[in-house]
This record gives structure tokens, C-alpha cells and sequence, in this order.
């Protein structure tokens, strides 16, 4: 009669073990929003989380082009880009704390340049050609104060810093100012 | 000979030249300091290159792979035909120690640093594998990721809390993006 309570018990403590070995592993992996709005089977590269971690940017390939694609996470809900639906390959995406600013190269004539969509304000900056060093790849500071490029110039990869505090305004964590 | 009249004339020509003169240099002083008015107006609307850790990073080697996060800046140097993992503080403008995050013969890939400075995840070749590891600073661990299914790691970035990375894998024959979520 007592033999339920125990199997219980055994069935509880063996639950609480699983779930805190769970927790104690290193990671719980999901899959990006790919099977969302958009084909299992595609290819997709370079992605990005905005910092509160509710935004994935990356790049597909669209009608055969490298497009970069904002979407919801978890979902998959895709978020229409104002100003980067041409100008491909697009490469190298980056996003802000909440995902107001959205950085990545296209292309501009022969040169890739970088540019950053405000989608707030629905505006995009362009960032100037730097002469003969060509853009490879970028990262933007997540409070968007600041942006990373990596360039090749005179066959040497080399990474220059920009401050864009006069550009932007901020885009901190939630609660902070 | 000249004539009073005409002597009259040519002072009058050469006060009205004198005068015609410094005006056209004021309006030229007023046209350059509104052109450089304007001009400084749109330099502070183009990005500001940060010159003194440019030219640090120019001296440093060549450079690849930068993550920018808070006041850290991550990257994949290479100087003396070896790649390495640099950590830098962009507010003291220097690298900081990253002990154990290292190895002579590893070879890294991609390399993505959170806000704190804190947690860098990293891509390495290491005897011809790729692998995934989150390095603690604070702790100097390094910790393999594992990847399920397995896959090949190509890209890495780090949600800015350092909770959750974003990964380029090679499976199947495929570029696929998978989201983990670290305690």
C-alpha cells in the first residue's frame, strides 16, 4: 500500500536530479527561426542577436542574392527593413540593445560600404567609402555608440574603430537612460 | 607729365582698389569661416575614426574578426605568423589578459566578447576540429559547447548579456544558424 507514496518519491527525486543535471549542462540549443516564414532547407549565415536577445538578423539567399532578413525570437516573425531590400550581397549584420539600429555592408557600385538603418526613425546612414581599404566585416556596439569595421587594404586585414556618438542617439537596455 | 586732375583720378583709383581689395579679403574670411562652419557641421555627421587605437591596432598587426561590446573590443590578431584572441579595453585603450583563452596551436576562427568583458565565445581549429568554447575571464575557464546534431562551428556572436550566442554551423552540406542559450 505504502509502495505508491515511494514510487512517488524515487519518481520525484529522479526528476529533480534530471532537471538540475539539465540545468548544470551547459546549453539548451534551439534552432533560429528558420522553419518560420521562410524555408527549412535554405542556407543562412552570419547571424546577429540584439542584445535583449528578441531580434536575429541574417542573410539568405533571396531570388539569389545575399539578403539580410530581420526576424522575432522565438517566432519567426519577419520584420520588413525600409531601406535594405537592394544594394545586395548584403554581409556581416549587427544589431543594437533593442534592435533600433541594424548595421550591416552592402553593396554600393563596386565597393561594399557600411550602413546602419535606424528603424525608429526609418532612416539610413551611409558611412563613407574609406579610399582603398575594402569593408569584409563589421560589428556595432550594442548601444550603438560606437562601430567596428574590419578591412582589407594593401592585401592586410586590419580593423579600424569609429566613434558614432555625434550620429546616433543610444540604444541602451531597457531602464537604463 | 601727370596733370592734378589726373593725379586726383589715380589716388581716387588706388584708395577705391585699396578698398575694393580689403573688402574682397573680408568677404573672402567671412566665406571661409562659414565654409568651415559648414564643413565642421559635416564632420560631426560622419563617423569619427578613434585615430590613437586605430593606430595601435595598425601597429599591433593585422587585425580580423572585431566584436565591440560595452567598453571591450575583441578580436583575432596575427603578428609573427601566429593568431591569437586580443581583448581590448577601449576606455584605457589597451589589451587586457585573457590567461588560458590562448594556445600555440590553435588556430582561432570567429570570437564574439559580452558587455561585461566578462564571457568571449570562441571558434578554433584545434588538430584540424573546429570547436566552440565560452572562456570566463573572472574564472580564466574554458569550457567546450557542445553541438547537437553535430555540426561544424564557422560563425560566433554573443548576445551583448552574455546569455545567448548565435552560431553559423556547416551541417549537412548546409550554412545553418543555431541559437544557445548559456546558463
Amino acid at each position: 500500500m505504502q509502495a505508491k507514496p515511494l514510487l512517488a518519491l524515487v519518481g520525484a527525486l529522479a526528476l529533480t536530479t534530471l532537471t538540475s543535471c539539465s540545468n548544470a549542462g551547459l546549453l539548451s540549443r534551439r534552432p533560429a527561426a528558420t522553419n518560420l516564414g521562410l524555408l527549412a532547407a535554405e542556407q543562412r549565415r552570419d547571424p546577429a542577436l540584439s542584445g535583449d536577445g528578441r531580434l536575429l538578423a541574417s542573410i539568405i539567399q533571396r531570388g539569389g542574392k545575399s539578403t539580410v532578413v530581420l526576424q522575432e525570437q522565438p517566432g519567426g516573425r519577419q520584420l520588413a527593413l525600409k531601406h535594405l531590400r537592394s544594394h545586395q550581397p548584403h554581409r556581416s549584420p549587427a544589431l543594437s540593445w533593442n534592435g533600433r539600429y541594424l548595421a550591416v555592408l552592402i553593396q554600393q557600385g563596386q565597393h561594399p560600404i557600411a550602413v546602419i538603418e535606424d528603424r525608429l526613425r526609418g532612416t539610413l546612414l551611409r558611412l563613407p567609402p574609406l579610399g582603398d581599404a575594402m569593408p569584409e566585416a563589421l560589428s556595432l556596439a550594442p548601444d550603438g555608440r560606437r562601430l567596428a569595421l574590419q578591412v582589407v587594404q594593401g592585401g592586410q586585414q586590419r580593423v579600424q574603430v569609429f566613434d558614432l556618438t555625434g550620429l546616433l542617439e543610444a540604444d541602451p537596455p531597457a531602464g537604463r537612460p | 607729365m601727370i596733370s592734378p586732375a589726373a593725379t586726383a583720378t589715380t589716388e581716387l583709383t588706388w584708395r577705391e582698389l585699396a578698398w575694393r581689395r580689403q573688402a574682397r579679403q573680408v568677404a573672402l574670411a567671412t566665406a571661409g569661416a562659414v565654409l568651415g562652419l559648414g564643413l565642421s557641421g559635416c564632420m560631426g555627421a560622419t563617423p569619427v575614426p578613434m585615430g590613437g587605437l586605430n593606430r595601435q591596432l595598425e601597429q599591433a598587426g593585422n587585425n580580423r574578426n572585431p566584436s565591440l561590446a560595452g567598453r571591450w573590443l575583441a578580436l583575432i590578431n596575427g603578428r609573427g605568423g601566429r593568431d591569437q584572441v586580443l581583448l581590448l579595453d577601449l576606455d584605457q585603450q589597451r589589451p587586457v589578459p585573457v590567461p588560458g583563452l590562448n594556445r600555440p596551436d590553435a588556430l582561432p576562427i570567429s570570437v564574439s566578447v559580452d558587455v561585461s568583458g566578462d564571457r568571449i565565445v570562441l571558434i578554433r581549429q584545434l588538430e584540424g576540429r573546429s570547436e566552440l568554447v565560452l572562456y570566463r575571464r573572472s574564472l580564466q575557464s574554458l569550457q567546450p559547447i557542445a553541438m547537437a546534431p553535430p555540426a561544424v562551428p564557422v560563425a560566433v556572436q554573443l548576445r551583448a548579456d552574455g546569455r545567448e550566442l548565435a552560431l553559423q554551423v556547416s551541417r549537412d552540406g548546409l550554412w545553418q544558424v543555431d541559437l544557445i542559450q548559456l546558463p
